[in-house]
């Protein structure tokens, strides 16, 4: 009885009875789920189908329009009257009517305080519209403190906005609006902080602290990879790949 | 009727739909019996050109902290909204180069904006899918935050792209990365149109760009990652009126030409081209030569008022090509110029009465260029 050593090892243990019973049934195969008819995919695939036939329709359609479509050569043709028959400002050309011109100098000598020197300048015979400023120096508008804003230039964008700390800072108001010292200018944390859902919690924002994982958390924009440098629920944090 | 059998059709009805489609490429092929270049060549025309002050950088704009993203001048009052990576949008006086508006967005990430004809509300869209709409009127507090006025939501994708439709401040179209562009109802803030999707005729990959005729406010164009740029008629939303093949690269930017009929396409091949609505016909390929074999990204493009110029910023450093549209060549390239950015220009807009184009960049400045040379007047 070639089974008598291994039954007689097991004998030893008194698990003969059951180690036999094991040996004799088959092992156990757990029930695969009854097949459900597939009615999502069904529908989707009818769906796709339906737009094919459409599209076939669609394109059926443009052949018998292209037929009686003029050849390129008329388009061509329309174009290129068109951009003969209209001025245009910024081609350097002799023109005939000085229509346009009239109107800008008409506005230069009609509007105080507001030189469009620059602009208007294109019009008139022999001028340059080399940067000349504008003349606007009335400088009790500038919401600035001191005289830096109305050294004459003031309706640059010279930073006027006092320094070093400017809890009051008018900037993006007023007259002058730029000030270098970024903080002044943006009280809240948004340029160090990556993570978007941050932004409206001030003090939280700046201590936020955004893991980088690669892991695309929604569809971004074009450039995937490197868009998708986040674990925010949301948005992506990493907006400098936008490759546009 | 069963699954293999549906699968059948698809198949079958897959393979009639490429059938049909090289018989529609093979005879527009046919009907290219020139391009504009060529046929301007015929005609004699003389080519534009510029001198080493004809155009010039009139206006520095400086303020943004971060990338400039977008642009939109408004119909008159010569003044310009630009949206940044500094998550503001600023409003600027164009010929002042002041700074009348500067709105913290709830948003920083904001790809687009535009101002509405009346010039009184801007709108901006970005990564957080929606358009959202600022009054000018509103009153903005010590942080520049101005309480939007109306939020465009139901896009179920990044708003690439939006306008306000020509002469009316109460519907705008938007582009969105989830492969539609929806028309809206500013009042109610909901959508009037959806123009694609999922099982509608339309594009198929994100929607980057959309461009409003002037002429004929009902129709539009839309430029896609799937290569192909579309024609809408705003009246009929179910499908495409025409689809435009030819790029081979993701399709960044269209405009309507300055005649209402054709427009232009900016793409990922390098290449910008001149479309025919009504034919179809792509009537004109301006690739430049160099730069890695002309295979730059276009990023913007902007037509001047005649049409003869097309203004065309690249993915690189600062270069702006300025092409004759009608003998296909470069005749300047603005980021040559003295005073030029450092930095990649990624948008372009022509003011209303053609007289000077704002470019937007990388660098975070935007600059206003004219005619700044002599001209002899009869």
């Amino acid at each position: 009885m070639a089974s008598t050593s291994g039954s007689v090892g097991a004998e030893v243990t008194g698990e003969t009875c059951s180690s036999l019973a094991k040996s004799s049934l088959p092992p156990p195969r757990p029930k695969s789920p009854p097949e459900y008819p597939d009615l999502y995919g069904k529908r989707r695939e009818a769906a796709r189908v339906q737009m094919l036939e459409r599209e076939i329709g669609y394109l059926e359609g443009e052949i018998k329009f292209i037929e009686g479509v003029q050849p390129a050569s008329r388009c061509c043709k329309e174009v290129s009257d068109f951009v003969v028959a209209n001025s245009d400002p910024l081609i350097p050309a002799q023109r005939k009517s000085r229509r346009h011109c009239r109107f800008w100098k008409w506005l230069c000598s009609c509007v105080p305080c507001l030189s469009l020197a620059s602009f208007c300048c294109c019009c008139q015979s022999e001028c340059s519209c080399h940067l000349r400023k504008p003349k606007c120096c009335n400088c009790t508008g500038c919401n600035c403190a001191g005289s830096k804003c109305c050294d004459g230039s003031c309706c640059s964008n010279i930073c006027c906005c006092p320094k070093p700390s400017c809890p009051s800072c008018s900037c993006f108001r007023g007259c002058c609006c730029w000030c270098p010292d970024l903080s002044c200018c943006i009280p809240t944390c948004f340029r160090s902080c990556s993570r978007p859902s941050c932004l409206n919690k001030k003090s939280s924002c700046c201590s936020c602290n955004c893991k980088i994982r690669w892991s695309s958390c929604f569809k971004c924009p074009k450039v995937r990879l490197c868009c998708c440098f986040c674990n925010c629920k949301n948005l992506c944090s990493n907006p400098y790949c936008l490759a546009f | 009727m069963s699954v293999s059998e549906l699968k059948e059709r698809h198949a079958v009805a897959t393979e009639t739909v490429n059938n049909l489609r090289d018989r529609l490429r093979q005879r527009r092929i046919q009907l290219l019996d020139t391009d504009v270049a060529k046929y301007s060549l015929a005609q004699g025309r003389s080519p534009v050109k510029f001198g080493a002050t004809d155009l010039v950088c009139c206006r520095t704009l400086l303020g943004h902290t971060g990338k400039v993203y977008s642009l939109d001048w408004t119909p008159e009052r010569n003044r310009i909204v630009s949206a940044s990576q500094d998550g503001r949008l600023i409003v600027w006086n164009a010929l002042t180069s002041q700074k009348t508006h500067a709105i913290k967005l709830p948003c920083a990430w904001v790809m687009t904006c535009a101002f509405s004809p009346n010039g009184q509300t801007v709108a901006c869209g970005g990564l957080d899918s929606v358009c959202s709409i600022f009054s000018l009127s509103s009153t903005a507090d010590k942080d520049g935050t101005v309480p939007v006025s109306r939020i465009l939501s139901g896009h179920r994708g990044y708003v690439s792209c939006c306008q306000y439709v020509p002469n009316e401040d109460t519907h705008l179209i938007t582009s969105s990365g989830d492969q539609t562009c929806v028309l809206w109802d500013v009042t109610t803030g909901l959508k009037t149109s959806v123009f694609g999707g999922e099982f509608q005729s339309g594009h198929t990959a994100d929607v980057l760009s959309v461009s409003i005729s002037g002429s004929n406010p009902n129709w539009f164009v839309s430029g896609s990652c799937d290569t192909t740029a579309c024609l809408w008629d705003t009246r009929a939303a179910s499908r495409a009126v025409r689809t435009f093949h030819g790029h081979q690269g993701d399709v960044n930017t269209v405009k309507f030409f300055p005649d209402g009929y054709r427009f232009g396409t900016g793409s990922d091949d390098g290449t910008c081209r001149l479309y025919d609505l009504r034919t179809g016909h792509q009537l004109q390929v301006y690739q430049a030569h160099g730069d890695g074999g002309g295979k730059l990204p276009v990023t913007s493009i902007a037509f001047s008022a005649s049409g003869r110029l097309l203004f065309a910023g690249y993915a690189n450093n600062s270069t702006c090509y300025v092409w004759d549209t009608l003998l296909g060549e470069v005749v300047l390239d603005l980021g040559e110029l003295q005073d030029s950015h450092k930095n990649r220009i990624s948008c372009l807009g022509m003011s209303a009465d053609g007289s000077a184009l704002c470019t937007g960049s990388w660098d975070s400045n935007l600059k206003i260029w004219a005619f700044g040379g002599h001209r002899r007047v009869t």
